[in-house]
């Protein structure tokens, strides 16, 4: 048992549940979907890559992988979210569920990452 | 191994981001939660685009002011807090990755890379030098960009600077590394399909042998060119298959050998390394009784050559250890030491050797012997090139210089293997048969001939090589003709004809030529020049050969 273990998988799991949390709710309503969960997810997404980075296995690059996707997602979600806000002034449908799909994109990464995560843990003897 | 750049980098930057992203998420959070006041009074929260952006200009330190709304006294408070944190995480991110491009280990990695980015763009054969010093820069000086490329490993990181200022062109890939090291072979290109071979002249007969086990191991289809300077080394490597092995020693000895025995062979031999093609009075060794001072490895190879010319000689056995350990000083010339010059007969011989590993003892002692017998042939051991000089303003009749031998010979072995395959013939003539030879190149090309070696191929005689492939039978002495004027001879010699395993020496100028035969040629710059012409010109062949045609018909 290492602490640098504890602290990176407890933010790989935190970053597919703090997604999870924002994803939850009814896609066509903007209002089920909280902002400061967005911003969470996005800050927890961020150092899950940043402790991803330097591992050189193939499983490494793999989770480093699936880290970067999910923040490629939740960013453009909220990119979007501020864009149709402030610049375009548009609070439509479209733009609602492509903001929720978004993040469920990430979602599924990040899913991705805990499956394998878990998988390496079982597969390890000690 | 550009990943391996990519991952130290990776990793060093590991906590900076980790603060960087922390801060930044602190500082935007609070923006958000604590409720500030419009123009109006009214209360409201920035949204996160606003604290994002608010945060990104004041972390860097730019600045643009207090957006959307002037801030109240809670907003400014928490300004001032978050302003150290954010900003000094952000330098500290900024100072890591300067720190990163100066740190030494990074430095290391990308000059290992560029290294071996080197090696993979050598097209050319290339051979692996392993340390430098002024017998490989020798090597390199006259081998670089001349059909082969080479690549230098030294222990010393001195010396790979050295060699970086000297500018070599073509570039020379150097690398700091040890290597008898196996890594450090692989990184220098032992495994690519260019590498000729690996060429070890090191002091040390274990290094040598040490790395020609590796070398052979990693990649057995190259040339190991050793260094041994004992006839047990030289076995041990001829066990190993080594077929290059230099022995600085035995190269002395056959040259006296043959400089006593058959003064034309060894002029040959000689001439293959620069000597004019003539023998002067000082050239001959005397005959007579020889004095040889010194017993090691040197001195028992010599012993074997004068054994084996028949020649009477007394020894004296001089170390220069032992004799500076003695006297405190390498300068020869005490009374005793007179007097163990007279009681070896210095007066009665006709030559004397000084063979100990002390330059400034060898010379001392010759001067001294010079002294006592005005007459006495004097020949010198010299360790090192730089003092060439000094040898040569004292007046020493015959200067055996070591790392000269070697740098020369390794030269010659990879240059010209035809020259080097030419002594090794010539060795099993006679004196009488070289006498012919030579009087033969001075008749037809003069007395300073050069020689060239030519592969007959569509690279190198292109129209000749066209005309074999079509059937015809082109012999020797049909290209041996003038193309000014095909009744005239070219004034050329064929020294040595080598097709697959087979050798002729001299041949016979009725042999037809074939594909891939090798000709060592010697002839004037001139006379060559017309000799390339003709053989890779189809006008030019066609006229030379015209006058067999012509001869055919009469």
């Amino acid at each position: 048992m290492n602490t640098y273990k504890i602290v990176s998988g407890s933010f790989i799991i935190l970053a597919m549940t703090v997604n999870f949390g924002f994803f939850y709710g009814d896609p066509t309503i903007l209002t089920e979907h909280n902002a400061y969960e967005l911003f969470a997810a996005i800050v927890i997404n961020l150092i899950t890559t940043v402790l991803k980075l330097g591992d050189k296995t193939q499983l490494g690059a793999v989770l480093l992988s699936t880290s970067i996707v999910a923040d490629i997602q939740l960013i453009a979600s909220a990119t979007l979210w501020a864009f149709s806000s402030y610049v375009l002034n548009d609070n439509s449908l479209g733009t609602t569920t492509a903001i929720v799909s978004l993040a469920g994109g990430a979602l599924i990464a990040n899913i991705v990452s805990v499956v394998l995560y878990i998988g390496d843990t079982l597969k390890s003897k000690r | 191994m550009s990943d391996y750049i990519f991952w130290i980098i990776l990793k060093r930057l590991r906590v900076p981001l980790i603060v960087i992203i922390v801060s930044f998420s602190i500082a935007i959070l609070g923006f958000m939660l604590i409720p500030g006041t419009d123009n109006e009074g009214h209360i409201y929260h920035m949204s996160f685009f606003d604290s994002f952006y608010f945060v990104t200009y004041m972390a860097s330190t730019i600045g643009f002011g207090e957006i959307p709304y002037a801030f109240n006294y809670p907003q400014k408070l928490w300004v001032s807090a978050m302003i150290y944190i954010t900003v000094i995480g952000w330098f500290y991110g900024i100072g890591a990755i300067v720190a990163l491009i100066q740190d030494e280990a990074l430095k290391k990695a990308i000059y290992r890379n560029q290294f071996k980015k080197q090696i993979l763009r050598l097209h050319e054969p290339f051979y692996i030098i392993l340390g430098y010093n002024s017998i490989t820069k020798s090597i390199i000086n006259r081998l670089n960009g001349y059909g082969f490329r080479l690549v230098v490993l030294d222990k010393s990181e001195e010396a790979i600077d050295t060699l970086i200022l000297e500018n070599f062109q073509p570039q020379v890939p150097a690398f700091v590394g040890d290597a008898t090291n196996q890594h450090m072979l692989k990184l220098a290109g032992i495994h690519s399909k260019h590498c000729k071979g690996v060429i070890s002249l090191f002091e040390n007969d274990m290094t040598n042998s040490q790395i020609a086990i590796v070398a052979k191991l990693l990649n057995k289809k190259i040339d190991v060119i050793v260094k041994a300077t004992s006839q047990q080394q030289v076995d041990h490597f001829k066990s190993l298959d080594l077929n290059h092995v230099k022995n600085p020693f035995k190269i002395i000895s056959q040259r006296i050998y043959y400089s006593i025995e058959a003064p034309h062979i060894w002029l040959l031999e000689m001439w293959m390394y620069g000597h004019i093609l003539k023998l002067r009075q000082r050239d001959y060794l005397p005959k007579g009784r020889y004095i040889l001072c010194g017993t090691g490895r040197m001195g028992q190879a010599i012993e074997y050559g004068l054994q084996k010319a028949g020649i009477e000689y007394v020894t004296y056995d001089l170390n220069a250890k032992k004799y500076k350990q003695k006297y405190n000083t390498t300068v020869f010339g005490s009374q005793e030491d007179i007097d163990v010059l007279l009681d070896l007969g210095v007066k009665e011989s006709v030559a004397i050797i000084a063979a100990t590993k002390d330059d400034l003892l060898n010379l001392t002692l010759l001067n001294k012997a010079k002294q006592l017998n005005h007459n006495i042939f004097t020949i010198a051991r010299e360790n090192s090139l730089d003092e060439l000089n000094i040898f040569q303003a004292a007046k020493v009749n015959r200067i055996y210089v070591i790392e000269q031998i070697l740098a020369d010979t390794t030269y010659n072995y990879i240059a010209r293997p035809l020259s080097d395959l030419f002594i090794h013939e010539s060795r099993k003539r006679d004196d009488s048969w070289a006498e012919i030879i030579v009087n033969m190149l001075n008749n037809v090309a003069g007395m300073n001939p050069k020689y060239y070696e030519k592969k007959i191929n569509l690279e190198e005689a292109y129209a000749l090589s066209n005309r074999i492939l079509k059937g015809e039978k082109i012999s020797l002495a049909d290209i041996r003709r003038s193309r000014a004027n095909n009744n005239d001879l070219l004034h050329i010699v064929y020294l040595l004809l080598k097709r697959g395993d087979e050798v002729y020496l001299v041949p016979n100028s009725s042999i037809t030529l074939e594909l891939n035969d090798e000709l060592l040629i010697v002839a004037d710059e001139e006379n060559y020049e017309d000799f390339e012409y003709i053989i890779n010109n189809y006008y030019e062949l066609e006229y030379v050969l015209e006058y067999k045609e012509q001869n055919k018909r009469n």
